[in-house]
Formats: C-alpha cells, structure tokens, sequence
C-alpha cells in the first residue's frame, strides 16, 4: 500500500525557540518497496516516521495510507496509533522484557482478539521466518541483540501491516552484526514485497538495503531517487557530500558538448557529466576518491591504470602528500597544484609519499552539482 | 490520538488539587472565621488572639532551638556515617544499610517511648541502673528536657539525611580529590575545600528536608516534651484544639498558616537544591571508585561505635518495649523482674475492645489507603514522567506540595472541611487525609519506575494495535511493578504508624493505633503501650514481606 504525505509541518518548542522539524513534506511512498528516508540528524527523519505511524501530531498537512486518510489537520481527522494497522520496528528494539518470545510477537494478535489457535499458528510461522524457531519459550531479554532484533521484525510482521516502518533498527547492532542484519532484512523484505519505510542516518545501509532513497535536510526532502541516482547523479551538492566521501571541488562549466559538459576548474580543463548548465556558470565538481584511478607512478615501477570505457578520460598529474594504510587500501591525499585531493590506492601498488602520480578520472564520474 | 493525553491529566489536577489544596483553603478560610461549625463572619480576631498570647515567645523560641538542634546533628551524624561506609575501609558495611533503613521501620511514636522507658527522670531503666550502679541519689538524665528531645529527633531523622547524602558520596568523582591532593592539600584540607563543597548541594538539601520534618513532629515534642512542659509549636497547636481544654479551631489555624507557609517556603527550597544537585555531583562514567581512607588504629574503635549506635538505633527501641510488655512495672532487669514477667498486657491490650478496633481500623487503612494511593500515584507518576506538558508540570508541583505539609497543621485544616460533610468523625475522613498527605511517599518510587521503562516499549504497544488501556494494562503496569510494590509499602507502613493528622481527626469510633499507643502513655500504661506498640510493629513488617512476596509472585508469574 502506498503512502502520500501532503504539505506535512510539525514544529517543536525547543529552548523558548521553534523549531520547525518538518517544513512542508510533499512526498509519496511507493506501494512495495523498501523506501528509505535519510538524513543526518535532527533533519527531521524520524519525526516523519513517527508522523506516519501516528505517535506525533503533526501541526498541519495529510497523510493518507493507502485510500485511508489517517491524519488531516484541515479534515480534522486523527487515526490514533493502535487503529492504522501498521507494524514497526524501534530503535531500541523495544522488547517487552517481562513477556516472553511467543507473547512478544503474540501481542498484536492478541490486542485484536484472534483465536488461540490462529494466533499460535501466525507466531510460529513469523518466528520460523525470522528463523527463530524453537525459542518462543525463551525470556525475550536473554537473547543477542540481532535475536531480539529479529523478534521485534517478527512482531512487526505477525498481524501482516500494511506497511511496515523501521526506525534506525541496526544502530545498536556492532559493525560486523550490522552488515549481516542488513543483508537478511533485505532479503525477507524482498520476500514479503510489502511497503517498507525506513529511516537512518547511515548512507551504507540506505544504498544497499533500498529501492528509493528520500535524502531529507533541515526538515525538508532534498532529493529523490534509487541508489544509483543518489550516488552517482546526485542533483545537490548536500546529496553528493553526504551519500560518501567526496572532493567537492569550485568550478567553472567552459562548454557544452554533445556529451560532456566542460568545465575550468583547479585541477584543469575536465570533462564532466552532461548537465544542463549555461556556460559561464559556477558549479561545484563532486569527485569520488575511488573513481580516481592511479595510471602512472613516476619513482617507483609503473602500476597499470584500468581504461575507462566511453569517452576519453580526464587525465590528473599531482604529488602523493600523505599515504595512509586503512587496510583494504591506501587512503592517501594528493596534491594536484593548490588543491587537495582524497584518492585512494590499491595496496598492491609500490608507491610512497612525495612520489609523482598520474590519475585517470572518466567523464561520467565527474558529477557536477548546483554550488 | 493525543499523545499528550490532556483529559488524563485535567482529572488528575483535579483529584490532587482537591487532596492537596482542599486542607490549605480550609486553613485559610478557617483562620478567618469566627467558628468551626459556622464560618460566621470575616474576622480578624482570631489571628490577633494567636499572635498576642504572651505564651507563644516560648514555645517559638523552643521550636526553634529543638528544629535547628536535632538538625545539626542528624545531619552531621548522617555526615559522619556516609563518609565512614562510603570513604574509608571501615569493616562490615552492610551495617549502613541496616542503620539507614531498619530505624524507619520503627515508629516515632515507640521510639520516643522507648527513650521515655529507658530514660525518664523517676523511673526510667538507665536511670535506676546507673542510681543503683553509682549509688547517686538522683537520676543522671532527664529525657523530658529539651536536649533529650533534640537527641531522639536526631535520631529519628538521621537514615533520611543518610539516605541523601550517602549516594552523593558514593558517586563523588574521587579524581577531584585526587586533584587536591596531588596539588599538595592533606587529607582534611581535602575534605574541607573539595568534598564538602562538593557536597553542598546535598548536605543543604538533607538540612533543608530535616527541619521540614522535625518542625512537623509531633510524636518526640508530645511523648517527651509534654511531661517537663517543653512546648513547641506541633503540641501547642495540638492543646489549642484538643478536647480537655477550651477548643478553638480558629486560633489554631491562624497559627497554623505559619507554620505551613515556612514548611511550603522550605520544600520549595528543598526542590530548588535537588534539581541543582546535577550540576555539582559528578558522577563519572568511567569506573572510578572514590579513593579510600585507610582508617588504620581507629578502624576498630570506630567499627565498634557504629556498631554500637546500630544496635542503639534498632535493638534497643524494640528490646525495651518488648521487656516492658512483658514485666508488670518499670523495673530494672534482675532475677525478680524475670520471675514476674507474663502475657498479662499483652491478653489485656487484645481483649480491651479499644484497642481491637483501633487496630481492625489501622490495617483498614493501610491496606485500603495504601491500595487507593498508589493507584492514584500510578496515574500521577505516568503523566508526570512521561507526558512532558505544561499541566503534568503543574500536577507535579501538586503532588509535590503535601510533602511539606506538617500533620497537625494540614490535620486542622482538614477538619475544617470535613466538619462541613457527613464524613466528620468517619475511617472515609482519615483515609482522604492520609492519601493526601503521604501522597509523594507514593508518587516518588513510582516515578522513579516509570523513569527506566524506554517511551519505545509503551509506543511498539499502541503500534501494534493496542489501545492506550490496553497498553497501560499489558505493558506498563508489569514493568513498573517494582515501583507499585515500594511503593505500596511505604505508603502502608505510613499509615499503620500514622499519628500526626489521626490524633487531629480521629474520634470515639474512628480510633487508629497510634491514636490507642497516645491514650496509653497519657494514663501511664507502659505495658499496655508497649504491647499494642510490638504488634503494631510487627503489621508492618507483615505488610512489607506480603508486598514483597506478592510483587516477587507476580513477577515470576509474568516472566514464566
């Protein structure tokens, strides 16, 4: 089931001052798809989640969930919480620690007054689909912290929502449980194919669990779109800086060809991306580090550079400044004139600060973005 | 929905504005009429007759000396006590425990006749003892004087002032000190310019606490104060409005205003102090543990002192009273005082049909007052933690206000209203005025519970498709079910024990077990008093091990 939101505000009082932590929302959620609102914090994410799923009260605006308006501020309608049907999954999990597993996620069967043997049934069988069978008799608080997570998903899941919504669910997870909760989530909401609205400030989690991407800022949606768009053709200099590591880096648009845009910028003439910017225009040039592909050492022995296909590639000659070793690669700072750049370097590669080094950067990878 | 829930809140202000604010008007309103039955006109009168008897500069200047007196020194008893458990390597320290907690087991009321037992000037058991043991002619002490009453009060608000200052000790950021005394201050230089600066907030708050309590008491100022004629304002409140003399409830409230505004003024202060403690007690995350005192030679000798106090604080109250339950007359412990001993008071107080219905009353109390005010603090403490609005901060400064209420006071307050109503002279009166009274001893450990239940657990219950009643029933409730049971406890053992507002309100018919201990002393029935005194004890620590084994029942129940 799909979700619109309409011209949503919401202010706080914070301190004697207001803030307004959602400024006119107009956005719609795709029916059966995992979405994923994202932002740094206090951009407003999460109050959109709780406006959602009916735990704030908006100021003004409309959300409708499917063909049902559950909240208007000029309908003067308000569907409380426990009457919109939906499931969610906390931050903090919330787990009921005084109840066991089976009566965690037997609760909402229960509140609706299922019989015991349908809602038997339904536990079992969410728990066997999170793959906790056989610890329903478990006390809900002696499980890991990727268990209990997977209860709060099963509980999430047992009454079948209509729309399921998660509020940073992984972030108390560690790195490595993190990644492996993200993978099996991902899977068992392809599985389910329901409407899913997710909410996080990590941009790893955001690209590789979602079909659509909302990147919010300042309690307004900047900009939408799948993974691929956000990452690569982002339309917003806040987009390409906070989806990953950039060189954000002023320029100037020289040309425009067929199918390149030209820019002048501190690093030299490059050709960028296609956008439709005026000649003469001051623009900002996005470069990932790991788009920056070493060609040439000059003191050492010589590293091989890939070819880039398409268009000829843009060709950067600098100076290694630093050389850090991260482990899967160097992460090193070259100087290209007065500028700075972040690059990073195959470890394999003999290579050493102060050496003279020649990038190859194609034109596709060459974002530009409004300043 | 509203999650802000203004409905239940409103009702809330309501219920607790009556409770709290119902006695304050009354006592307003009374001290300006001419009667209790009858307002009659506006008057002045009676404020001038209380602020002019020629008597009042004595009992002022006693109050004074007896409220500052037994502060100072249970806050430096309490002082010297957390800073022996908390900093410095004095052995056995589950004995700080015993000594802050047990003590509030026992009731003012039978400590105070337990020093009166023990200390009396014509035949108190020390005194024989040592007269016969020295050969004095007259006895050593007198308890009846203002300084025996200062020492008991002491006593009696030592484990409060314990109870605040020791965890400020006890999360004291022992790198403060370390600071000090790497920058070459000695160890009392250190307590004196770091600690207890350090500390202020808390000493000043358990000062503060004191004198609201001991400014209230009336239990040390009537079983010890009354004999040797030592007035001070709770008992001269008390004979302005007791029967034997010419009643006059007017007089008394007029007076009364007084002694509630400095009480309200002193918890507003209290509050003030708490809420700024943050900022000065540093309680670091790191794992410190405040460095310790090695105490070397004087381990021992202090060890045996607070072992001795402990067993002063504890033993001796219930020993004293037990023994004289048991002995026919106030005699010092010998060969012939255990040859005479016999039940005789004991079947005695449980055949005197007084006595049994004071104390069917008491346990109605406790056990209905008890059920009724922490359902009410329930609602309370959840609108007050968890609702975060203007009217939740207003219900919390309501709750709050009964906590300065001194029981005399706020008991003639209270009987200006219910002399207005057919609940005059009733067990419905008492239980209204207890509930409104000791509300904070049930809306604080509740509060303190709902503090550590995360807003998640109660919004995944409403997501899920429970509604707000549900949610409280099935979610709430069963987490804070550690909170309901101390809570229910305190509020119990209070009222068992309940003296200040019973001895205003009770009347033939309506007689508690504090109210029957009074009547006994009054006539000199020791032994009487002191049995009705043990079993009144002992309902108590009855009604805390059934809370507790009720509480603990029901939480296997639920994680089973």
């Amino acid at each position: 089931m799909d979700i619109h939101i309409e011209g949503l505000v919401k202010t706080y009082q914070s301190e004697g001052r207001t803030v307004r932590a959602l400024d006119g929302i107009d956005l719609h959620i795709p029916a059966n798809q995992i979405f994923t609102l994202l932002g740094p914090s206090g951009c407003g994410k999460t109050t959109l989640l709780r406006c959602i799923v009916g735990l704030e009260t908006p100021d003004d605006g409309e959300i409708r969930i499917g063909d049902q308006v559950v909240w208007s501020g000029r309908k003067r309608i308000s569907v409380p919480p426990e009457k919109r049907g939906l499931g969610m999954v906390f931050q903090t999990y919330a787990i009921w620690p005084h109840m066991n597993v089976f009566d965690n996620v037997a609760y909402p069967l229960q509140v609706r007054g299922e019989r015991r043997a349908a809602i038997r049934e339904k536990v079992l069988k969410a728990l066997r689909f999170v793959q906790l069978e056989g610890l329903e008799g478990r006390s809900a608080t002696r499980l890991s912290g990727g268990q209990q997570q997977r209860v709060a998903l099963a509980r999430a899941l047992v009454a079948e929502p209509k729309v399921i919504l998660f509020d940073e669910p992984l972030s108390n997870l560690d790195a490595k449980l993190r990644e492996e909760t993200r993978k099996i989530l991902r899977r068992f909401l392809t599985e389910l194919g329901i409407t899913a609205v997710y909410v996080t400030h990590d941009r790893v989690e955001a690209l590789a669990l979602s079909d659509s991407i909302a990147v919010l800022n300042g309690g307004h949606i900047v900009e939408r779109g799948d993974p691929q768009k956000i990452y690569f053709n982002a339309d917003h200099r806040f987009v390409a800086d906070f989806i990953g590591r950039a060189n954000l880096i002023a320029a100037t648009v020289q040309a425009q060809e067929p199918d390149a845009t030209v820019v002048q910028s501190p690093l030299g003439v490059l050709r960028c991306q296609k956008r439709d910017f005026p000649v003469g225009a001051s623009v900002t040039l996005c470069i990932r580090p790991e788009f920056l592909l070493l060609s040439r050492v000059d003191a050492g022995g010589g590293g091989g550079g890939a070819d880039a296909a398409g268009a000829p590639p843009n060709i950067i000659e600098g100076r290694l400044e630093t050389l850090d070793f991260v482990g899967e690669v160097y992460e090193t700072e070259v100087r290209v004139q007065d500028q700075l750049l972040l690059a990073r370097v195959d470890p394999g590669v003999a290579a050493a600060a102060g050496d003279a080094v020649r990038f190859m950067l194609a034109p596709e990878h060459c974002l530009l973005v409004m300043e | 929905m509203n999650p802000k829930r203004p409905g239940l809140t409103w009702s809330l202000i309501v219920i607790v504005g009556f409770l709290t604010l119902c006695p304050v008007l009354m006592l307003l309103l009374g001290s300006f009429s001419q009667g209790l039955t009858a307002f009659g006109q506006f008057t002045t009168a009676k404020y001038v007759a209380a602020y002019t008897d020629p008597h009042l500069l004595e009992v002022f200047s006693n109050t004074v000396i007896f409220v500052l007196g037994s502060t100072v020194f249970a806050t430096l008893l309490a002082l010297v006590l957390a800073y022996l458990n908390t900093r410095t390597n004095i052995p056995c320290k589950s004995l700080f425990t015993v000594l802050s907690i047990v003590p509030m087991m026992i009731p003012h009321l039978l400590f105070s006749v337990s020093w009166a037992l023990l200390l009396n000037p014509s035949n108190g058991l020390l005194n024989l003892f040592l007269k016969d043991f020295l050969g004095l002619s007259a006895s050593p002490f007198d308890i009846y004087t203002l300084e025996g009453m200062i020492l008991v009060e002491g006593l009696l608000n030592m484990p409060i002032a314990y109870l605040i200052i020791a965890p400020a000790m006890a999360s004291f950021d022992g790198a403060l000190e370390e600071a000090s005394r790497v920058g070459g201050a000695g160890v009392w230089r250190t307590l004196w310019r770091v600690t207890l600066p350090v500390l202020r907030p808390a000493i000043l708050a358990a000062f503060v606490l004191g004198i609201v309590r001991s400014l209230a008491s009336y239990a040390v100022p009537r079983v010890l104060g009354m004999p040797g004629r030592v007035d001070v304002l709770a008992t001269y409140l008390y004979e302005m409005i007791s029967t034997g003399f010419a009643p006059d409830y007017g007089q008394a409230a007029a007076l009364g205003m007084s002694v509630l505004s400095v009480s309200i003024g002193l918890i507003v202060l209290y509050r003030a102090l708490t809420a700024s403690g943050d900022k000065f007690v540093t309680i670091s995350g790191r794992g410190y543990r405040p460095s310790v005192i090695e105490l070397k030679n004087a381990r021992l000798p202090l060890f045996a002192a607070v072992g001795l106090f402990s067993v002063l604080m504890v033993v001796l109250p219930v020993a004293v009273l037990f023994y004289t339950s048991l002995v026919p007359y106030s005699m010092v412990p010998s060969a012939q005082a255990f040859a005479s001993m016999s039940w005789n008071h004991w079947v005695e107080v449980l055949q005197d049909p007084i006595s049994l219905l004071a104390l069917r009353n008491s346990l109605f109390l406790a056990i209905v007052g008890a059920t009724l005010g922490v359902m009410l603090s329930l609602f309370i403490a959840y609108v007050v933690v968890k609702i975060r609005t203007r009217a939740s901060g207003l219900l919390e400064s309501l709750s709050f206000l009964s906590f300065s209420f001194p029981g005399i006071v706020i008991g003639i307050g209270f009987m200006w209203f219910f002399v207005q109503t057919p609940l005059y002279a009733t067990l419905t009166a008492l239980l209204l005025a207890y509930v409104a009274t000791y509300l904070p001893y049930g809306v604080r450990p509740l509060a303190s519970a709902f503090v550590q239940v995360h807003a998640h657990l109660e919004e995944s219950s409403l997501v899920c498709g429970a509604g707000p009643l549900t949610t409280f029933r099935r979610v709430i409730v069963p987490l804070v079910v550690p909170g309901i049971v101390s809570a229910w406890i305190l509020m119990a053992t209070m009222f068992v024990r309940e003296l200040t507002v019973s001895v205003v309100l009770s009347r033939p018919g309506s007689e508690v077990l504090a109210v029957q201990i009074l009547n006994f002393a009054d006539d000199g029935l020791w032994g009487k008093l002191s049995a009705l005194g043990i079993v009144m004890i002992l309902i108590s620590t009855g009604l805390v091990l059934l809370a507790a084994y009720a509480g603990r029942r029901f939480k296997g129940m639920r994680a089973g």
